[in-house]
């Protein structure tokens, strides 16, 4: 096998990698709070648009102690996301990417229903790459196992709507309302046909002062969100198939989100803090040449005690086109 | 494929240009900007008047809110859609405030539910029943547009009817002065 179908091949699976990825599983929060995802380009690209829609549909929460409760009867609540993503080659190691998404919120419960909308907050991210992989069909030499290994930093910005601005209710959310630095690690490693990847983020939030809630003045103090760290493990098998090199990627995940506790003036608030824990599942089909790549995945909280704290459970639907620049 | 990427980047600033409501977040404020309030005007406004109101509870009851001063030191309103951020304040006051402040009575308004028999169900399926909240079905969201509430939202009114506090829940702490605070 030539250089360039190694190449390809490996440009391939980082894709399918990313596109699989279950970052997305965080998106949403109980009351909006659309956020963004993280891309990574694929090594042959110079850049890539990725355009991808969620439908987030919220079914019950745990509680402080874990245990799952339904959400109130006759109630339907729902978060639809069109996220658009760019991401530009800097250098032959080096990547960025920007990630913006579009938050429509449409709760109805048995006696008041709300449909807003506004943009959610946006994603900066820089990568590094800091090895590659070979993606090797069989193992014939060390160089064989070494996976791809990217580190960098990610900047969320706090466009969306939040508590914090002009707004009348929790329904008109969008977005957290801070500012957050992540740093970020990526491994994967291919053995054909088979693929494993591994994410890793921690990030603190910045403190910001407050002076308004939901759009009523009150007296100023200042907020901070608690340290998040979340993890994802996902396994991926590749089929090709056709003549042209065409693969369809399948993948299980499953994911890990803490997000400690905030403080207001510096006091630790005892009931910001959430964890949750999602398993996922994903199929996207890549164009032989790779340019062109679609796919469909899906989050899944487990709705029994146990899983989760203090946060919604949801299930999580997307549907993603992304195209490469070369 | 430039003409797809300049494309793009008119899309994202188009988009960005129209959500203008994001500079408060990107560029926060921390001055006083609470607005002077007249006393003895009625409104949902620190200082002012508590409005009053009249909602059934969950087992039928017509509670209103006059009626309640006289006989308490003070009164807790607590507006809930039964999410996890509802259930950790209203947890974290059951374990704090409730057993603290014995003479003060804590409701729970339930501005969600279209029917009493749904906010009694939600009450249950929350497990505070019998909590020390008395939950209050407002099904016209009245109150909710009384007091400019929405999911969090904490108004305490002392007995001369007098509102001393409407604001986010947040961590208790604020409650906790204000109600320690009450005549």
């Amino acid at each position: 096998m030539n250089q360039y179908i190694i190449k390809q091949i490996f440009a391939a699976l980082i894709m399918g990698a990313a596109f699989l990825s279950p970052l997305t599983a965080w998106a949403g929060s109980c009351c909006g709070g659309g956020a963004a995802t993280n891309l990574i380009l694929p090594k042959y690209a110079r850049g890539m648009i990725d355009l991808s829609f969620d439908v987030e549909k919220y079914d019950g929460f745990w509680n402080q102690n874990g245990k799952w409760t339904p959400d109130p009867p006759g109630s339907d609540l729902r978060q639809y996301r069109v996220n658009t993503g760019y991401a530009q080659r800097l250098a032959s190691r080096w990547q960025t990417s920007i990630v913006i998404p579009y938050v429509w919120n449409d709760n109805i419960y048995s006696g008041l229903s709300s449909q807003t909308n506004g943009l959610g907050d946006t994603s900066l991210n820089l990568w590094y790459e800091a090895a590659d992989d070979t993606s090797a069909w069989k193992i014939r030499s060390i160089e064989d196992l070494t996976p791809s290994v990217l580190i960098g930093p990610s900047l969320l910005l706090p466009t969306g709507i939040s508590p914090y601005d002009d707004v009348h209710s929790s329904f008109d959310v969008t977005g957290r309302g801070f500012y957050r630095i992540d740093g970020n690690l990526y491994i994967d490693k291919t053995l054909h046909p088979w693929d494993a990847s591994l994410s890793l983020s921690y990030g603190t939030y910045i403190e910001r002062p407050v002076n308004r809630e939901y759009g009523k003045f009150v007296e100023p103090y200042h907020k901070k969100l608690g340290d998040r760290t979340s993890a994802s493990f996902s396994l991926s098998y590749i089929y090709y198939f056709g003549t042209g090199g065409d693969t369809l990627t399948g993948t299980a995940s499953f994911s890990y989100l803490n997000e400690a506790d905030g403080t207001i003036d510096g006091v630790r608030d005892p009931t910001s803090g959430f964890r949750k824990e999602a398993v996922g599942g994903a199929i996207a089909y890549s164009s032989t040449d790779h340019d062109w790549s679609l796919r469909a995945s899906w989050s899944h909280a487990i709705r029994q005690d146990g899983w989760g704290e203090n946060f919604p459970t949801t299930d999580i639907y997307t549907l993603g086109v992304r195209y490469v620049f070369r | 494929m430039f003409s797809v990427r300049k494309c793009f980047w008119l899309l994202l600033l188009l988009t960005l240009v129209s959500c203008g409501g994001m500079i408060d977040d990107l560029n926060p404020s921390g001055s006083d900007d609470r607005p002077v309030v007249q006393s003895g005007t009625t409104g949902p406004s620190v200082g002012q008047n508590a409005p009053d109101f009249t909602l059934s509870d969950t087992l039928g009851n017509s509670v209103t809110l006059s009626s309640v001063f006289p006989t308490v030191q003070g009164v807790v309103i607590y507006f809930a859609m039964w999410c996890p951020i509802c259930d950790a304040h209203m947890s974290n006051m059951q374990s704090t405030q409730i057993p603290s402040f014995p003479n003060v009575r804590f409701y729970a308004v339930d501005y969600v539910s279209a029917t009493v028999a749904d906010a009694r169900n939600a009450e249950i399926s929350n497990g505070f029943l019998g909590s020390g909240f008395t939950v209050l079905a407002d099904t016209h969201q009245t109150v909710l547009g009384l007091y400019q509430a929405t999911m969090g939202t904490t108004v305490v009114i002392d007995r001369t009817g007098v509102i001393r506090m409407n604001e986010d829940y947040k961590d208790g702490s604020r409650l906790q002065t204000v109600l320690s605070g009450l005549p």
